[in-house]
């Protein structure tokens, strides 16, 4: 059986209960569902809303380093922390929160393989309201690495030359166009459909019934071999606005080692939206 | 308490056994099978309005007994509507309170019931893209609920219970069991958390091994409130396939359709999941040629007004000026 190309990325829910509260270990709580966290978290955590903490409040984007910088300080973490994520519905948007740590240079972040939902499932595992005593920080970010991410301009050269491989983790029914978005979703687009030559790999063929990544073995077998992912190539992650596409990011880049594989946050609601952008259905 | 002159001391005294069943009510004019008489099992005469008042009563009952309700805890659950108003106005009854987390599909009718209940409402935004065999967000949420909260909160978890397979086994099942005189040869339920036809099923299976059960589910992507199709059971420990006969997987239309006609022609007042099995059941019907069906309409009408102007556009009054919720 081989190895994930870089394991150290993930820690299981039993490695967090063992190291929970040991200096420069810092839990983060990052959910699709913003209610979760003040629900019950996991103890000496910290919680991130993804709508008004990691996305830039004025223009589509994501937050500035001076914005991320501000939010580190404020949450406690600092440049040398072992930072740990973790969420609901698979680790989305933790994923998501991993990809913007990365883009800021944080060295050390890791996802708590399963999410919030292991967690909670297992019975040996609290959960807790008590709010988390934060010491704040002093956070200098990197600048972003912009190799991780795609922007627009990119994204439509990519798909004209072919040379990519362009992967759409959403839903077989917003990959055909016969929903433009999951049902509920307030982030739509004005057409339904696919980029043109995009493989449909939904997100959750990556996971386990459990919550967790599927092994090495099973990952390379369902990206490469049967949907024909060339590793050799570069890649592009989509979704419906970033967070989906942030989980294949992650298995495409870390699981499977892929050498360059960008996500595009813009994803399904910007490129759907663009007048005269090729779409094929 | 007495069930001949119908007078009772509290509300509790009025739920359904034996000696105290839900009406069994004849389909006369839509099943022209007279050699497979389909007889619907009323089951919004229930206090609160549905069969879910079986399930909450037990649930409700045994936290009570093992003293899991003192010192001012109260209940979470997650719920679809009729287990949440069942809860709810029991437990208000009885001097507890209720979190219900509400999946945000359900009918606005329904969340305004619960908090009329008594309810406090938690509303999720579920099945966003779901992976198998995880479960609903709205679950998860009320683990989360119990476990960090557990001072205030217990979570009685319909989906994974004994008791709620243990109300049907006890009172449903013996009650068509003596309705029917033991005629009974198919019996017509739909798919939820499964309480319903794991319990019946094993008691009439235990009477007369040969009666089918059949569970009747709608197609895939179906907006039939409170049921599941069999690639969603998966949140549901309940469900035992050896008691099961045969899925039927029934067009999710005729939920609407039928129970419209149940309404019109039988004098039925039966809501959409009833129309449902009501179609599963004129199919076998007309396939097996002769038995003696038992059909159980879970509830009512009344709560699924704006789900019928959904597909039924004509009920639309003409002067409806804005768009109904």
């Amino acid at each position: 059986m081989t190895q994930y190309a870089h394991p150290e990325i993930l820690v299981d829910t039993d490695w967090v209960k063992q190291n929970l509260g040991k200096p420069g270990i810092k839990l983060v709580e990052v959910d699709v569902d913003t209610k979760a966290y003040d629900a019950g978290h996991i103890r000496g955590s910290v919680g991130f809303n993804w709508q008004s903490q990691l996305q830039d409040q004025v223009r589509r984007d994501i937050i500035s380093k001076q914005e991320f910088e501000k939010l580190m300080s404020d949450a406690g973490v600092s440049p040398s922390d072992t930072v740990i994520l973790y969420g609901d519905n698979n680790n989305w948007f933790a994923s998501y929160a991993f990809w913007l740590f990365k883009m800021y240079g944080h060295k050390d972040v890791r996802l708590m393989n399963g999410g919030r939902v292991k967690w909670l499932n297992e019975s040996d595992k609290e959960l807790t309201t008590e709010p988390t005593k934060i010491t704040p920080t002093q956070y200098r970010a990197s600048d972003p690495d912009l190799s991780l991410r795609a922007l627009l301009p990119e994204v439509l050269k990519v798909q004209a030359e072919k040379r990519h491989n362009l992967v759409d983790v959403r839903s077989p029914d917003e990959y055909s166009g016969k929903v433009i978005a999951p049902p509920g979703m307030t982030e739509t687009a004005q057409r339904g459909g696919h980029i043109p030559g995009a493989k449909s790999i939904p997100w959750s063929t990556a996971a386990n019934a459990d919550g967790t990544f599927k092994s090495a073995d099973e990952l390379r077998k369902i990206y490469l071999e049967d949907k024909g992912v060339d590793a050799k190539k570069d890649t592009i992650a989509y979704c419906r606005i970033g967070e989906r596409s942030s989980h294949t990011w992650v298995v495409l880049k870390y699981l499977l080692g892929l050498s360059n594989v960008k996500n595009y946050d813009g994803s399904w609601t910007e490129y759907g939206s663009i007048v005269g952008a090729p779409i094929e259905k | 308490m007495n069930h001949q002159t119908r007078v009772y001391e509290n509300v509790f005294e009025m739920m359904p056994d034996e000696d105290n069943p839900t009406p069994l009510v004849r389909v006369n004019r839509l099943n022209p099978n007279a050699d497979f008489p389909l007889y619907a099992k009323l089951e919004w005469m229930n206090p609160f309005g549905s069969v879910k008042d079986r399930a909450a009563w037990f649930l409700l009952r045994d936290l009570e007994e093992r003293g899991e309700l003192s010192d001012g805890r109260g209940l979470v659950e997650p719920t679809s509507g009729n287990t949440g108003i069942s809860l709810a106005g029991m437990a208000r009854a009885r001097g507890h309170h209720m979190l219900a987390i509400v999946p945000n599909k359900v009918p606005f009718e329904k969340k305004v019931l619960l908090k009329i209940a008594g309810a406090d409402l938690d509303i999720v935004s579920d099945e966003l893209c779901p992976a198998p065999g995880l479960g609903d967000g709205s679950i998860n949420l009320a683990k989360t609920y119990a476990k960090a909260q557990g001072h205030k909160y217990v979570m009685p978890n319909q989906y994974e219970n004994p008791k709620n397979v243990e109300a049907h086994l006890k009172t449903t099942g013996p009650e068509i069991w003596k309705q029917t005189g033991g005629r009974v040869t198919h019996l017509f339920t739909s798919l939820g958390t499964c309480g319903t036809v794991t319990g019946i099923g094993q008691y009439l299976r235990e009477k007369n091994p040969k009666i089918k059960i059949i569970a009747v589910q709608p197609t895939e992507g179906h907006d039939v409130p409170g049921l599941r199709n069999v690639s969603q059971l998966s949140v549901s420990r309940l469900f035992d396939p050896s008691l099961v006969d045969e899925i039927l997987e029934i067009d999710f239309n005729h939920a609407y359709t039928r129970a419209l006609e149940l309404c019109q022609n039988e004098g039925l007042i039966a809501g959409p999941s009833s129309g449902l099995i009501l179609e599963g059941a004129l199919q076998i019907a007309a396939r097996d040629k002769s038995g003696f069906g038992v059909m159980i309409f879970p509830d009512n009408i009344f709560k699924y007004t704006s789900n019928m102007i959904k597909h039924i556009p004509e009920l639309k009054p003409q002067d409806a000026k804005v768009e109904i919720p």
